[in-house]
């Protein structure tokens, strides 16, 4: 993610994905597959720009969008805090600590039916699944973050004149930044995926409800350019975290 | 120049006496018996440790591995509290908290990897309440006393393991700390480095004279760095023996460090002479 895009780079890059267009269009041809079944690189293209040009399509995006940031900033923050807190108090880790390790157990996506009949099809239960998601993935990675810091580090707070806010604050939390950042990371597509699969269940508008209406009326093509646009957005977002906290953690 | 340095001692100390707070008495460990409590057991680390450093004056402190050397330099920054006895700075008991008079460096550096070599050395002054501007410049004149003149702007992942140590040293004497705490900064370095970052630390002791407590397990840097070498005891730890150390002493080439050299072994318990095997 580093570093120069050299034209091999790019050149491998797209090697790649001309390989699996190949072997999608050759399986196409070796079948004998109808377009309903798998419809052509070319025809799935297309769709991809029909949507592009069609203003539910960006509806859709945006409701997914805004689904997705609301739930991540909620479960970020709520996850960084509680982490902090786990970390800096052993007594808070053997407190909640199983509790939590149970519960991030049960996948975001086993509350899908719980969400449903709690908040049905409305925004705040697709918010409440990726704030979960990403909460526990922050929780987690912050508090092990934090008990890892170098404890000279600590000792050199307190001989510099910091008080236990100050070290947790300035010290750990700081020292502790390349950990979360790479759970954000983790936590950005965690949390996009949870979006989706919340919204093949139960959803009003979104991506993933556009996906499933398309498979109901049999517009394979659709289906899959939807697939491609939320690979496409989950790699961009997972990439701009990535890209914002590499420029912040930059020594 | 030492007769000088020598003579300046004497009065710095005479009129710190003078004052009569208490500030002529130094660093004093006095009956220390520590034992860390654990869930499985409690081990003695220190019994009945008693010396004192005097204002100005250097203590090096050497004794076998895990006989609470470090244990004594936690007691002296406040970190924690003896199980018995009293530790005293100046006259008054160590409380837990933060002794503005102190300063210490660390056997790893010990940087913040996020702040530039500058800032690193700054940080201190900040915290304790020193102006922006202020707190870069004193930090400036410190990296240039230690030879990083130019390096300010680095980042610690860009220095050798020598000039992270310096930087660390830098960033306690900056402080200006009338009280410096050494855990053994030298160890993780080469040989080669550790000789040179010794002749200059001792050069940078004279800028301030702070009153040193200085832990090594390295019997030489004793005798080139201290004023008196505390001999440990294996844990329990007590006092083995006190040496004090001649300015003559320290010639590697002299009777006097081949003396004292063999006093510290021997009362560290090991062979001196292996010239008969």
């Amino acid at each position: 993610m580093t570093g120069r895009l050299s034209v091999s780079h790019v050149a491998l890059a797209l090697l790649g994905v001309a390989i699996v267009i190949a072997v999608w269009q050759g399986t196409i041809a070796w079948y004998g597959l109808a377009r309903i079944v798998l419809p052509t690189p070319f025809e799935v293209a297309s769709t991809l720009a029909h949507l592009f040009a069609s203003r539910s399509f960006w509806h859709d995006v945006l409701v997914s969008l805004r689904e997705f940031l609301l739930g991540y900033a909620i479960g970020g923050v709520l996850g960084v805090l509680v982490g902090t807190i786990l970390g800096e108090r052993p007594t808070a880790r053997m407190t909640v600590g199983p509790v939590i390790e149970a519960l991030r157990f049960i996948v975001p996506f086993a509350w899908i039916p719980l969400t449903v009949l709690w908040f049905g099809t409305s925004l705040t239960g697709k918010v409440v699944l990726v704030a979960y998601a990403v909460f526990f993935v922050m929780v987690v990675t912050t508090a092990r973050s934090i008990v890892t810091v170098d404890p000279t580090l600590t000792r050199v707070g307190t001989m510099l004149g910091m008080g236990p806010a100050g070290i947790a604050l300035k010290v750990h939390l700081r020292a502790a930044a390349p950990g979360i950042a790479s759970g954000a990371k983790a936590a950005a597509a965690l949390g996009w995926i949870a979006v989706v699969a919340a919204e093949y269940i139960g959803a009003s508008a979104g991506l993933g409800v556009m996906i499933t209406n398309a498979s109901m009326s049999l517009a394979t093509a659709t289906v899959i350019a939807g697939m491609i646009v939320i690979g496409i957005i989950g790699a961009t977002v997972s990439w701009l975290v990535g890209r914002t906290t590499a420029a912040w953690l930059n020594y | 120049m030492p007769e000088l340095t020598a003579a300046y001692r004497q009065t710095a100390g005479s009129s710190r006496a003078a004052m009569g707070d208490g500030s002529a008495e130094g660093l004093v460990f006095e009956r220390i018996s520590h034992t860390y409590v654990a869930a499985n057991g409690s081990t003695p680390v220190l019994d009945d440790v008693s010396f004192s450093v005097g204002p100005g004056q250097v203590a090096c402190v050497v004794g076998p591995s895990g006989c609470g050397k470090s244990t004594l330099l936690s007691l002296a920054a406040g970190l924690m509290r003896p199980t018995s006895g009293v530790t005293r700075w100046r006259g008054k008991p160590v409380e837990p908290g933060t002794n503005p008079d102190l300063g210490m460096a660390f056997q790893q550096p010990g940087l913040f990897p996020w702040m530039t070599v500058r800032q690193n050395v700054a940080v201190g002054l900040t915290t304790r309440g020193a102006a922006r501007s202020d707190a870069r410049r004193q930090a400036d004149e410190m990296l240039a006393t230690v030879g990083l003149t130019g390096f300010g702007d680095a980042y610690p992942n860009q220095l050798s393991g020598g000039m992270a140590q310096r930087v660390g040293i830098a960033r306690a004497l900056a402080l200006r700390p009338k009280l410096l705490l050494m855990d053994e900064p030298f160890a993780s370095v080469d040989a080669f480095t550790r000789l040179k970052l010794q002749a200059e630390f001792k050069a940078l002791l004279k800028l301030d004279r702070p009153t040193v407590l200085f832990v090594t397990h390295d019997v030489s840097e004793a005798i080139l760095l201290g004023d008196i070498i505390v001999v440990m005891s294996a844990r329990p730890a007590k006092v083995e023996k006190i040496i004090p150390i001649e300015r003559g002493d320290r010639d590697r080439a002299g009777p006097g460090y081949a003396r004292k050299m063999t006093e510290a072994l021997r009362a560290l318990g090991v062979e001196t002479d292996l010239s008969h095997d």
